[in-house]
């Protein structure tokens, strides 16, 4: 069985976010409700300061503690290695969000991120939270892989746009949108970075090209300090560099 | 107030009906929570029904858990601990505290049943957990043992409650009943901190002290709500109390008790914040800014180390009057402490860039106070029913004679 994960090429990343709006339209988000999001903060102190960025998807992590968590088994992982919310089961209890050391999760029913508050203005039908006018098709609705237009109260999260992958070819070891054969199967985060920066292959095979990048070009992980192994990797070069802290040198 | 106690359930259902026309204190007590919480649950629905959970302000860049989650634990912890301080007596044999075993462990359901209930109005999909948790089985979720322990703790409870109001107190049955429900609470409120303290990511609640931290202070809360009540349901006058009950509330072994309980809280936390502020993992920002909340000064000195006085004070500890104001500032301060526990454990934002601010602000929305109110008025009603039904005062004969000469000592 394949091991899904991605490799994000900090010297690479532009911090264009067009792999926040790709996701955002491939899997039918809220404003505001990134699944992917760059993240950007400033280090050091004017005039030395610099403004950095990092781009963060839930991290499907190898053990996972939202999994752990969770009273239901809602939250659950894939034989090929991906962190799904069964949206049949979820109970909306938030625990998993409350675990999640990567703060990836999303709740449906809050607050308006953004206005005017788009459930209102295309308002949902069938139990669906709400009905956006580029949605995706019905047939790929999906809702105990966690793929579609989530219903009333329950929790979402990035899938590795599970609807494309889990299509692949079996025994595929890397899936490159350069390849006109594997583009449809790529997350379309992946798909869409215009400056190449992103990789996403199988982690359980050592020919894969991610697997090779990670060992050759010493792949870190976020926060590896708290044990949830991200199976999401990131190379950072003479340029990038990954936060070692969630607070982001910020004083109360 | 004389009454006559219900024998039947039909007789307990026009009992209920005819507290409305009563004029007793319980029976004030019981009209206007009722009133209150027709009123706050019916806003609750209005507003779940028009807006959905998106009236709470909750959100998923911040404070995932709420005043609702506060309250569910500030219920469910006075349940316990009433549960616990049940046990003095029908587990451990301390008979002098024979008089308020019933009484606990009423409240010890009524609290239950209004901690779960706002927990069912916070969830989601509330009907979906009856069938996805148990057939679930996740072993490794500390909120599916809570559930298991809390929902057993119940059960027995109940059982126990109806033995007392049969005046079973002491056949075997009786007894196991009330070890095995000693056990299913130290393990049911014991889940309950480890719900928060497994959480590594979360560095306010890391660790296996608050597992400790939320027994303790449960049964000081129970301690504060057994209190308070035995003085409500005798309208504030111990003149009105039997004989027994009115030695053991005027004597000074409860508010000793109270006191050492009081004590051992406030140590806990000041040494929670000692350890809070001088740590510095990523995380634990969320103590620096508690120190600035007026709340957390207004638990620590006026809910906790005033109490805390008055209750060591001798001419105070006695004093009914004294007894009932140590232990509504005790319940406040309990209810301060469940939700900035619970708050401040999430204030720092897992993982955000710079458009966050360093501790995000939480206030509850109208929805969420009503929510708590619903609480509250819940845990009232039922209460004033059971004091008008069940005759909490009862205890065994035989026990009540030992009871009162313990208590004169
Ligand atoms: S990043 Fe968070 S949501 Fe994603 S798998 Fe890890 S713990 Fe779960
Ligand atoms: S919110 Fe849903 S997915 Fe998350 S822990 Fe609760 S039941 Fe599981």
């Amino acid at each position: 069985m394949a091991k899904w994960g991605m490799v994000i090429d900090l010297e690479k990343c532009v911090g264009c976010q067009a792999c926040t709006v790709a996701c955002g339209m491939e899997n039918n988000r809220l404003p505001g409700e990134n699944w992917q999001d760059v993240i950007f903060f400033t280090e050091g102190t004017y005039p030395s300061a610099q403004l950095k960025w990092f781009p963060r998807p839930c991290q499907h992590c190898e053990n996972p503690s939202c999994m752990a968590v969770c009273p239901t088994g809602a939250t659950y992982k894939t034989e090929d290695g991906v962190v799904l919310v069964d949206w049949d089961k979820c109970i909306g209890c938030k625990y998993c969000m409350v675990a999640c050391p990567y703060g990836v999760r999303f709740y449906t029913d809050e607050k308006p991120l953004v206005a005017p508050d788009m459930r209102k203005v295309h308002e949902g039908k069938e139990s669906h939270s709400w009905n956006p006018p580029w949605k995706m098709p019905d047939a790929r609705e999906d809702w105990k892989h966690g793929v579609g237009i989530q219903p009333h109260d329950v929790v979402s999260k990035c899938t590795f746009c599970y609807h494309r992958i889990s299509k692949a070819p079996k025994g595929t070891p890397d899936l490159d949108p350069q390849d006109p054969k594997l583009r449809e199967f790529t997350p379309a985060c992946v798909v869409t970075c215009a400056p190449g920066a992103r990789f996403f292959g199988d982690l359980s095979n050592p020919e894969s090209n991610v697997s090779r990048m990670i060992g050759d070009k010493r792949g870190v992980r976020l926060l590896d300090q708290l044990g949830n192994k991200p199976q999401v990797y990131y190379l950072t070069g003479d340029g990038g560099a990954v936060p070692s802290s969630r607070a982001i040198n910020k004083k109360v | 107030m004389n009454f006559t106690y219900p024998k039947t359930p039909s007789e307990a259902v026009s009992g209920a009906l005819k507290m409305f026309g009563e004029s007793h204190t319980t029976a004030t007590i019981w009209k206007l929570s009722v009133a209150v919480l027709l009123a706050s649950l019916a806003f609750v629905f209005y507003m779940l029904f028009t807006e959905g959970h998106a009236a709470f302000n909750t959100s998923s860049d911040g404070v995932n858990w709420g005043s609702a989650i506060a309250t569910y634990v500030f219920f469910a912890l006075i349940s316990s601990g009433l549960t616990i301080i049940a046990s003095l007596s029908t587990v451990f044999g301390f008979k002098q505290f024979y008089p308020i075993a019933k009484r606990c462990i009423w409240l010890a359901i009524v609290t239950l049943i209004a901690g779960f209930s706002v927990l069912a109005l916070e969830l989601g999909h509330p009907f979906r957990m009856l069938w996805a948790v148990p057939l679930g089985m996740q072993i490794h979720s500390p909120m599916f043992w809570m559930g298991v322990f809390y929902t057993i703790d119940l059960g027995l409870l109940l059982v126990k409650f109806y033995l007392m109001w049969k005046e079973d107190w002491d056949s075997p049955f009786s007894h196991f009943i009330g070890n095995a429900g000693f056990m299913a609470v130290i393990l049911a409120s014991g889940m309950l901190g480890l719900l928060f303290g497994s959480m590594a990511m979360r560095p306010m609640w890391f660790g296996s002290a608050t597992s400790v931290f939320y027994i303790l202070s449960g049964v000081l809360s129970g301690a504060a709500a057994i209190v308070f009540s035995v003085h409500l349901a005798y309208g504030f006058n111990t003149k009105n109390m039997p004989e027994p009950l009115r030695l053991l509330a005027q004597g000074d072994q409860l508010p000793k008790v109270f006191a050492t309980l009081i004590g051992i809280v406030l140590l806990f936390l000041l040494t929670r914040i000692w350890v809070g502020l001088w740590s510095n993992i990523d995380g634990m920002e969320g103590f620096v800014a508690l120190l600035k909340t007026p709340w957390f000064h207004i638990e620590v000195w006026v809910c906790l180390a005033l109490p805390f006085l008055m209750m060591l004070t001798p001419s105070m500890q006695v004093d009914p009057k004294w007894q009932v104001r140590a232990s509504f500032l005790v319940l406040l301060g309990m209810f301060i402490e469940r939700l900035q526990f619970i708050v401040a454990g999430q204030n720092v934002p897992m993982f955000k860039g710079t458009w966050m601010n360093a501790v995000t602000p939480y206030t509850p929305s109208l929805t969420e106070w009503a929510l708590v109110a619903v609480g509250i008025s819940a845990a009232l009603a039922l209460y004033a029913l059971g004091d008008r039904l069940f005759n909490l005062s009862d205890a065994p004969k035989v026990s009540m004679e030992a009871a009162g000469q313990l208590a004169r000592g």
